[in-house]
């Protein structure tokens, strides 16, 4: 690279450059805008050719919580290229594969946080792909606090480190519609349009029937159709809302209900209040579960805020996820209120009587299905991409640190290598340097100090609510904390 | 080391001064120390200078009688300063803009103080970019001194400035330069095929094979051959002119011109990287020094292209820390080779740029990296170096004479010597 290059060479190198997206659309296709919600097509064909080659990746040894249910002990998720290839006991790990040992330590997806802002640090006009900061401190932060996928915008970005290629993941698959009583207008306008694209949908639908016997036939002329709705109620898009007024969630669940298309209502403060209305309509609501607001002077009925919401939602059949209550890094404000304690906030919810089961969907498949990137993320799977956190305890435990976070099955967050939460309870050097084989016991311990959590795969549904999740007082490798590291790093994140 | 050198230059001193019938422009200077850059440091140096070039440079040359001879011992000489990233004198402003053919040649008023300024600060080659954002331009070389444009230039497309960030804008002006290199590329190609034909069809039976062999080598330098298009068209394949645009980069392609591309942080960086894709060609980087910088990031990567960087000597900070970093000592122990230039426009950090260069060394930097990142890493990047920034034989006489070392803050310029003629200083025999 460094002497200039034989002319000829250069010419047949530019052709290549040039003939390259015809031949396989893979370079340009992950950086360029290609994701508009041709997600899926995407995701396979890059998928397949990563499946044969690229590095082999294992998480060896420690207890995987894969987030459909199940939760393995002392087992191994195997990945190749970055995407999952086995997730069990028996594993046959090749030679050539980089290992990490999570013995003693739970395995759980990366998390999915919704609507978050500067984590991706974006600096220009662009789309992402051009201006995504693989550098940025708050990344990192985001990494050590678990996040490996957010959204920003209408963008659902992994959080890639010193990476920028593939960090774009779906674009604009949510479309964010008004809908409030105190616009009565606007919100009758909505109404009108919903209506108008289903006419159109069942006359179109009548069209293709009839075209099977009278080819002659028209299609119906799509003029006053608002193509967002329309892309709505062909399931193309999902329709979101920002509501947190019993009337308004209660108009939204009914107009759902009645065109059959899946509401995602944030805010969603008094949801609970309509909560059956809302699980009917098939809503995903995304709550902050330490929200507070008075009920209004003159609604007779329930209303304001509960710390139940988010229970009584998923009770009634709501797909819950969870939000921080500030949508950014903070590291000048209110600790514990940003985005970095994300499973802190999911903790409130359970503390309001929602199953630790989904309060773990609430910040992982059920963001990753809002996101419509469910199909890559939110849940350890085969086939699924290979992001995920490995802990010191429980994901919603108040005392549990994420020690590393893989990404695409390359590892970018290491605990004790990182500035900011290094000293606090550091890990004992001796078990951090032991090789896999050593895993067993370590295992078990775990196994037992945590109560009867991940014995069978047979009923992963009613599993969450059987088990008050344990809080270990103090954990083996715990040590008082002395500040290991050099001054000036201590208290970073806090 | 020492005894080599000394056999080497004593050589051409004994010829100089055999073939010293007429001493006219011979002048000898002996100094106490000699900071040669390319050579490290010459005790007791004699530089022999003849027609504004060194002759020789040595340890205790024997210096033939005749040649007028500057005593000097308590001072030490070192190459004239080589500032090759500066706006001095200039005020013109422009956009952001992909405007590669620009130069910043019709700014430049001869005469202005500043250059004055800057001559007597030891400053003795200037390379000028253009304004703006975007691909602004070409930048040129200068010496500080001259009545007339023509007089001060030294050198046209010295190198050519690209500001890149990460955003979508920056990356689609690069990837669509490149793009017009390929279209240009494709057209020179068709061109070739037609007129192959053609050759074919008119002179079937005439001595195919030479004619094909002269097309290989007249399409591997396209832009060169633009211009002697003159030449009877029938015996040899034209191609095409490329367009002012698509030129510039087709130099770049060609190792002829190198893009100092300015980033400021790791992430311009990686989509620099993302933006230019498989392309090979040689690059500078010209990093913006701010308070915080995260490029220790990318030390490595940046050393695996042995990229040269263009830094202001400043001691920033790790990012959301009070750790301090070095970074133009990191880049240079990483295996870069850095150019340090003034920290800001002003007459000031000129006059402070030495002893700002001396802070880095004391916390850390090469001694060595940083006398060349005041002259012949600068020299390099404006292609230069062949004949400035060094010491050497052969080598234009551009001197900056000091009562001392040159990083210590109570160093004083005693003199200062542009293409051997004295400029400043008052230097008597």
């Amino acid at each position: 690279m460094k002497a200039s290059f034989e002319g000829s060479v250069m010419r047949s190198a530019a052709w290549l450059f040039a003939l390259a997206p015809l031949l396989s659309g893979g370079v340009f296709a992950q950086e360029g805008g290609e994701s508009q919600g041709g997600g899926e097509g995407e995701a396979s064909s890059s998928g397949d050719e990563a499946k044969d080659e690229g590095d082999w990746f294992a998480v060896v040894g420690g207890d995987v919580h894969t987030g459909t249910g199940a939760v393995l002990r002392g087992a191994t998720v195997l990945a190749r290229g970055g995407v999952i290839r086995e997730i069990g006991h028996e594993v046959d790990i090749p030679a050539d594969a980089k290992l990490l040992d999570a013995t003693g330590l739970r395995v759980y997806p990366g998390l999915v946080a919704l609507n978050v802002r500067g984590v991706a640090n974006r600096f220009g006009s662009g789309d992402y792909a051009d201006s995504f900061d693989p550098y940025s401190q708050n990344l990192v932060l985001a990494l050590a606090a678990g996040i490996t996928t957010v959204s920003e915008g209408s963008v659902a970005l992994k959080l890639k480190r010193r990476e920028v290629k593939g960090v774009v993941m779906r674009e604009r698959f949510l479309s964010t519609l008004n809908y409030s009583t105190s616009a009565p207008r606007s919100k009758g306008e909505l109404e009108q349009k919903f209506d108008a694209a289903a006419a159109y949908l069942r006359r179109y639908r009548e069209w293709e029937e009839q075209k099977k016997s009278n080819k002659d036939l028209k299609e119906p002329p799509a003029r006053g159709v608002d193509p967002s709705i329309r892309a709505i109620l062909e399931n193309r898009t999902l329709a979101r809302f920002n509501s947190t007024s019993r009337t308004d969630l209660l108009g939204i669940a009914r107009l759902a209900q009645k065109h059959k298309f899946r509401p995602v209502v944030e805010g969603a403060v008094e949801a609970w209040t309509v909560a059956d209305e809302l699980g009917r309509a098939g809503a995903y609501a995304v709550v902050v579960p330490r929200t507070r607001r008075d009920k209004s002077e003159e609604l007779v009925r329930a209303g304001g805020s509960s710390i139940e919401n988010a229970a009584i939602l998923h009770r009634s059949g709501v797909q819950v996820a969870i939000q921080a209550s500030s949508t950014f890094v903070d590291l000048g404000g209110i600790a514990g209120r940003d985005i970095l304690h994300l499973p802190i906030e999911a903790g409130f919810a359970v503390r309001g009587g929602l199953p630790e089961q989904a309060a773990l969907d609430g910040i992982t498949i059920v963001p990753a299905r809002i996101l419509g990137v469910d199909h890559r993320v939110g849940s350890l799977e085969v086939g699924k991409d290979c992001d995920l956190i490995l802990l010191d305890g429980d994901l919603l435990h108040y005392q549990s640190l994420v020690q590393y976070t893989v990404v695409d099955g390359k590892l970018v967050y290491e605990k004790d290598k990182e500035l900011y939460y290094a000293h606090i309870r550091p890990r004992p050097v001796a078990q951090a340097a032991d090789a896999p084989q050593a895993r067993r016991d370590k295992g078990e311990d775990a196994a037992s100090a945590s109560d009867s959590d991940g014995d069978g795969e047979g009923k992963p549904e009613d599993k969450p609510e059987e088990k008050p999740e344990e809080k270990p007082e103090e954990k083996p490798e715990e040590k008082p904390g002395d500040g290991a590291s050099d001054g000036d790093s201590d208290g970073r994140a806090d | 080391m020492l005894l080599r050198t000394f056999f080497s230059s004593l050589l051409p001193a004994a010829l100089a001064a055999s073939a010293l019938a007429a001493p006219a422009d011979l002048l000898a200077i002996r100094v106490g120390r000699a900071e040669t850059v390319s050579h490290g440091a010459i005790e007791h140096a004699v530089i022999l200078i003849e027609d504004g070039r060194i002759v020789t440079i040595g340890a205790d040359l024997p210096v033939e009688r005749g040649i007028p001879v500057i005593e000097r011992p308590e001072w030490t000489v070192m190459p004239g300063l080589v500032l090759p990233y500066s706006r001095l004198g200039l005020d013109g402003s422009a956009g952001s803009e992909f405007a590669p053919d620009v130069s910043p040649a019709p700014e430049v008023l001869p005469r202005l103080s500043d250059y004055r300024d800057a001559l007597e600060l030891g400053i003795t080659t200037i390379g000028l970019y253009p304004p703006g954002n975007g691909v602004p331009g070409q930048a040129i070389a200068i010496r500080p001194k001259g009545d007339t444009l023509e007089e001060m230039l030294i050198k046209e497309g010295a190198y050519l400035k690209v500001y890149f960030r990460a955003d979508a804008r920056s990356k689609k002006m690069i990837k669509d330069a490149w793009a017009k290199v390929d279209d240009y590329d494709d057209k020179v190609k068709k061109a070739k095929e037609k007129w192959t034909k053609d050759q074919e069809k008119s002179k079937s039976s005439k001595k195919p094979a030479e004619g094909e062999k002269k097309d290989e080598e007249k399409s591997d330098k396209p832009a060169e051959k633009a211009s002697d298009s003159g030449k009877g068209a029938a015996k040899s394949f034209v191609p095409p002119p490329p367009d002012d645009k698509v030129r510039p980069f087709l130099r770049v392609r060609d190792g002829k011109l190198l893009p100092l591309v300015s980033i400021s942080q790791s992430a311009d960086w990686a989509h620099w990287l993302d933006a230019i894709g498989e392309r090979k060609f040689d690059f500078a980087l010209r990093v913006v020094m701010q308070r915080e910088l995260d490029l220790y990031y990318v030390l490595e990567e940046v050393a695996k292209r042995k990229c040269t960087l263009v830094m202001e000597p400043e001691i920033t900070y790790q990012v959301a820390t009070m750790r301090q970093r070095n970074l133009p000592a990191e880049f240079a122990s990483a295996g870069n080779r850095i150019v340090l230039i003034p920290r800001g426009e002003e007459l000031d950090a000129h006059a402070s740029w030495r002893v700002d260069v001396g802070d880095l060394v004391k916390n850390g930097l090469e001694r060595k990296s940083a006398l060349d990142a005041l002259t012949l890493a600068g020299a390099a990047v404006m292609g230069l170096e062949k004949d400035y920034g060094s010491l050497e034989k052969g080598k234009v006489a551009n001197l900056l004479f000091l009562d001392g070392d040159p990083f210590e803050p109570a160093t004083k310029v005693m003199a200062v010597m542009l293409d051997g003629e004295f400029v400043h200083g008052e230097v008597r025999q």
